[in-house]
């Protein structure tokens, strides 16, 4: 048993906003009483759950495709050396999975969501995951380029192809469903895109993105999955994209939908020379629904390697910088490309893609429905966070870091205008509450009594981002596994995945099309259950568990 | 600049209308490449399967692959980097000089009429096997390919992909990624990973005698490697986990018998473009798998002391 006493803690889900609280932890969980063991004084210092990321790539094919060319990074940056009881790794761009979860948990994070999961190396990422150490972890499928479905949708066969999804979702042992440029990826096998909800696809007459993503919301709501349909939006990084964002955003009313990086779908203008944020815009309409959640994408200056499963926006990266690039291409599902970036101040367009991610971030007022996250490895490294969290609660530094920006890119931008500064509660909300909740974790990002006692202890401290990057301690499970930058313990993490039910006779149709279309034999495919070490099968959501 | 654009077999098996194999003889070396992946496919975009497909074959020799082929270059030995240099100037409108083409033992004609119909493909893959990967400039060689399909995505969809050795190389590639961040030739002697191929691959530390144990598993570097890092081998203790007698395991001083990955142990192979497959095993072994010697081994060493002690948790910058 433990006993924090005198803590100033931070807990939006039980609306607790800097009381002095004592917590009790019992069996990994926060408990109502204490009776003996170990009392931490945590007097002066502040208490949050621990960190939740709801949208990062550290584990498969294409960050480990990432690490293989970026060698010469590694070579520049920390490394991790190992002990009795501890793995080495390389920290920098593309971390190794060992390293991964030191610097997760080294900053406060406890639980993580790989957001995008092949359906044919899902057993990789699974392999991949179990090297991360500390962190609980899920990962969710990307599915809406899927051509077995997309055929369904076509002929109008939407119930059998809401059991096809629920297959591959547990076939996968996946968490949920990631829905990257609905359609367009499908069209990019051929090297062309589909940028609007209404464009052709190749191959398709009737199915266009809109009705791709309208029918996805539907049947992961219908099949119940705790965290609903998580969309990358057409048309992503283009001049001009807001239209496309907002359209998918009126196509989805009425269904929940979480929009994963923002930022990259927030500009106005019609090129790169009169390109602008449309944050506001965007910010506006969605604060006025509330079916919507979404994380920033937000972006840092500096190195980085952008990979995302949007081969054609990594073909058009590759053409503006001329760097390295690498593009794979997924047999009848997804592709994923990569190419190492750097955002650099001067540049206009990077200087907009800064502001707009904290314009998001500043402008959405539900701190409930918008999280932290720079779509890591995109928009900057995951271990970069703090100073993301210094730039949201100190109005000063960030007009401090404008005065670096270009001169032209006035008027271009509404961030100079917004004077907000986060409170450590919203702190709270956007890195933890928040993402635990729209996730369906319900037992993470609490402080609650039986909850899971993941959180954090930091110093109080006038430089952010320093207290943000440097915890006093850091609780997993009730364990202590960072302590003032030492880690401590390295516990295996869980990994949560769903099993939406299907009429089982779906094997049959299912096998055939598989059999074409894939290269693997049908029962290849399904990954083990004893693959997954740790699982924990969280509930889909009944209409009775609705209430 | 650079980089690599690839895909998975199913994609090839799908899509791929125009095939290039360079440097690779898959008739003799991958039999089951071309019927399962590349030639005889018929697919939902290919429907006519081989009719709808073409294949180059670019190789020093006229191998068996090259009667499967409906073209067949015959490259000068060592010249395959100007051969791909000359290309890539080519799809992009330079004028070379012809005598330089000639070179490479191809006529400009040749390339010209290539060309113009790679171009014209829908969906290009190009496969490089053993013959460019492992002869002079090898990493030059296929950084040029990987380019040169990069570069064709200018105007038309292409991808590249190498034709990888047998075994579970790739898996083994794959995990040492994850793990270290480098896919071979690495060095974990100072508690964290470094990579330096020309250094720390095995046959140059054998060669150079500067390890003191080795310990080998599902491999036979007794068949293949120079004579010097035989001995090395036969020299230091080595310890071999293998099913069967090898040139390696006869010059061990420990040979332990395994069940064979794959037949009567699990596990997931790597297939050549990255994508896992689950081993299941068809039969019983009365012998351990590599997995559970591995993990006896480790578990005995763990009771010892730490001969590394004292060390940082982390460097800041590497030296
Ligand atoms: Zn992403």
């Amino acid at each position: 048993m433990l006993r924090i006493t005198g803590g100033t803690v931070y807990d939006p889900a039980n609306g607790i906003d800097g009381e002095v609280k004592d917590l009790y932890i019992a069996d990994g969980r926060f408990s109502s009483k204490f009776e003996a063991g170990r009392t931490i004084d945590a007097t002066g210092m502040v208490i949050m759950p621990g960190g939740v990321d709801v949208h990062t790539h550290v584990a498969g094919g294409s960050i480990n495709f990432a690490r293989a060319m970026t060698p010469e990074d590694h070579r520049r940056t920390h490394a991790f050396i190992r002990s009795k009881t501890r793995r080495s790794g390389i920290g920098g761009m593309a971390p190794t999975t060992f390293a991964t979860g030191y610097l997760y948990a080294g900053m406060g994070w406890t639980t993580v969501n790989e957001a995008a999961v092949p359906v044919l190396s899902a057993r990789h990422t699974h392999e991949e995951l179990r090297d991360i150490p500390i962190v609980d972890k899920s990962s969710l499928v990307l599915m809406a380029n899927n051509e077995i479905i997309l055929d369904l949708l076509e002929e109008g066969e939407d119930e059998r192809a809401k059991h096809i999804l629920a297959w591959h979702i547990w076939a996968a042992k996946s968490y949920g469903v990631k829905a990257v440029n609905p359609g367009g990826v499908a069209s990019w096998k051929y090297g062309n895109d589909a940028k609007h909800l209404t464009s052709k696809i190749d191959g398709y007459d009737h199915v266009t993105p809109g009705t791709i993503i309208t029918k996805f919301a539907k049947m992961i709501d219908e099949l119940g999955i705790p965290h609903p349909l998580h969309l990358h939006c057409n048309n992503l990084g283009a001049p001009g994209n807001v239209e496309t964002t907002l359209e998918t955003m009126r196509h989805l009313e009425g269904s929940r939908a979480h929009f994963a990086h923002l930022q990259y779908h927030a500009y106005g203008g019609d090129d790169w020379g009169n390109m602008r944020s449309e944050a506001a815009q965007l910010a506006e309409y969605f604060n006025a629904h509330p079916n919507m959640t979404t994380d920033a994408g937000a972006v840092l200056f500096g190195d980085t390697v952008t990979i995302t499963a949007d081969g054609p926006w990594q073909h058009l990266l590759y053409k503006l910088t001329g760097r390295k690039w690498g593009n794979l291409d997924v047999e009848n599902e997804t592709g994923c490309g990569i190419v190492p970036y750097t955002y650099r101040p001067s540049n206009l367009v990077n200087a907009i893609q800064w502001a707009v991610g904290l314009e998001l971030l500043l402008l959405i007022n539900d701190p409930w429905r918008v999280f932290l996250s720079t779509d890591h490895p995109n928009g900057a490294c995951f271990w970069r966070y703090p100073e993301i969290i210094q730039l949201l609660m100190c109005a000063d530094y960030r007009n401090e870091c404008m005065a670096n920006l270009p001169p032209n890119i006035k008027n271009k931008i509404s961030l100079p205008e917004i004077n907000r500064e986060y409170t450590l509660y919203e702190i709270a909300t956007i890195t933890s509450a928040g993402p635990s909740r729209a996730l369906g974790l319900s037992h993470k990002g609490d402080l609650g009594i039986g909850k899971d006692a993941d959180f954090v202890i930091y110093h109080r401290d006038h430089d952010i981002a320093r207290m943000f990057g440097h915890p006093r301690y850091v609780f997993k499970g009730g364990e202590i596994v960072i302590e003032e930058g030492d880690i401590r313990e390295t516990p295996d993490g869980r990994e949560y995945l769903v099993q939406p039910s299907y009429d089982p006779e779906i094997d049959k149709f299912l096998r055939p099309l598989f059999e074409d279309r894939y290269c693997m034999s049908f029962e290849n495919y399904p990954v083990e259950m004893e693959r997954i070490e740790r699982s924990q099968i969280q509930d889909c959501i009944t209409p009775e568990s609705e209430g | 600049m650079g980089g690599k654009v690839t895909c998975t077999l199913g994609e090839v098996k799908q899509r791929a209308d125009f095939i290039v194999y360079w440097g690779g003889n898959p008739a003799e070396c991958h039999p089951r490449h071309f019927t399962k992946y590349t030639l005889m496919q018929k697919s939902k975009f290919l429907p006519r399967g081989r009719k709808d497909r073409t294949v180059v074959l670019v190789d020093i020799r006229e191998t068996k692959s090259a009667k499967a082929a409906d073209h067949f270059l015959q490259v000068r030995p060592g010249k395959d980097f100007e051969l791909l240099t000359i290309m890539r100037a080519m799809i992009k409108g330079q004028d070379v000089p012809e005598a330089q083409v000639a070179e490479t033992g191809i006529s400009i004609e040749v390339l010209r009429d290539l060309i113009e119909k790679m171009k014209k493909a829908k969906y290009g893959v190009m496969f490089f096997g053993m013959g460019l990967s492992m002869t002079r400039g090898k990493h030059m060689n296929a950084a040029a390919l990987l380019t040169f399909a990069a570069e064709m995505n200018a105007f038309t969809k292409f991808v590249a992909m190498p034709m990888r050795g047998h075994g579970n190389v790739t898996g083994a590639d794959v995990i040492m990624r994850w793990q270290t961040g480098y896919p071979f030739g690495i060095s974990l002697n100072r508690g964290y990973p470094r990579y330096n191929p020309g250094e720390f691959s095995t046959v140059d530390v054998l060669v150079r005698g500067d390890t003191d144990c080795a310990f080998i598993i599902g491999a036979d570097p007794g068949a293949t490697m120079p004579k010097p890092a035989i001995d090395h081998l036969a020299k230091v203790p080595t310890i071999v986990l293998d099913p069967h007698v090898t040139h390696t395991s006869r010059l061990s001083r420990v040979h332990i018998t395994t069940a064979p990955a794959g037949i009567a142990a699990p596990g997931t192979g790597y297939r050549m473009d990255e994508v896992p497959m689950p081993l299941k095993p068809a039969l019983n072994s009365p012998y351990p798998s590599d997995e559970e010697v591995v993990r006896r081994i480790k578990e005995v060493i763990a009771t010892k002391p730490d001969w590394m002690t004292n060390q940082p948790q982390m460097i800041e910058s590497q030296v």
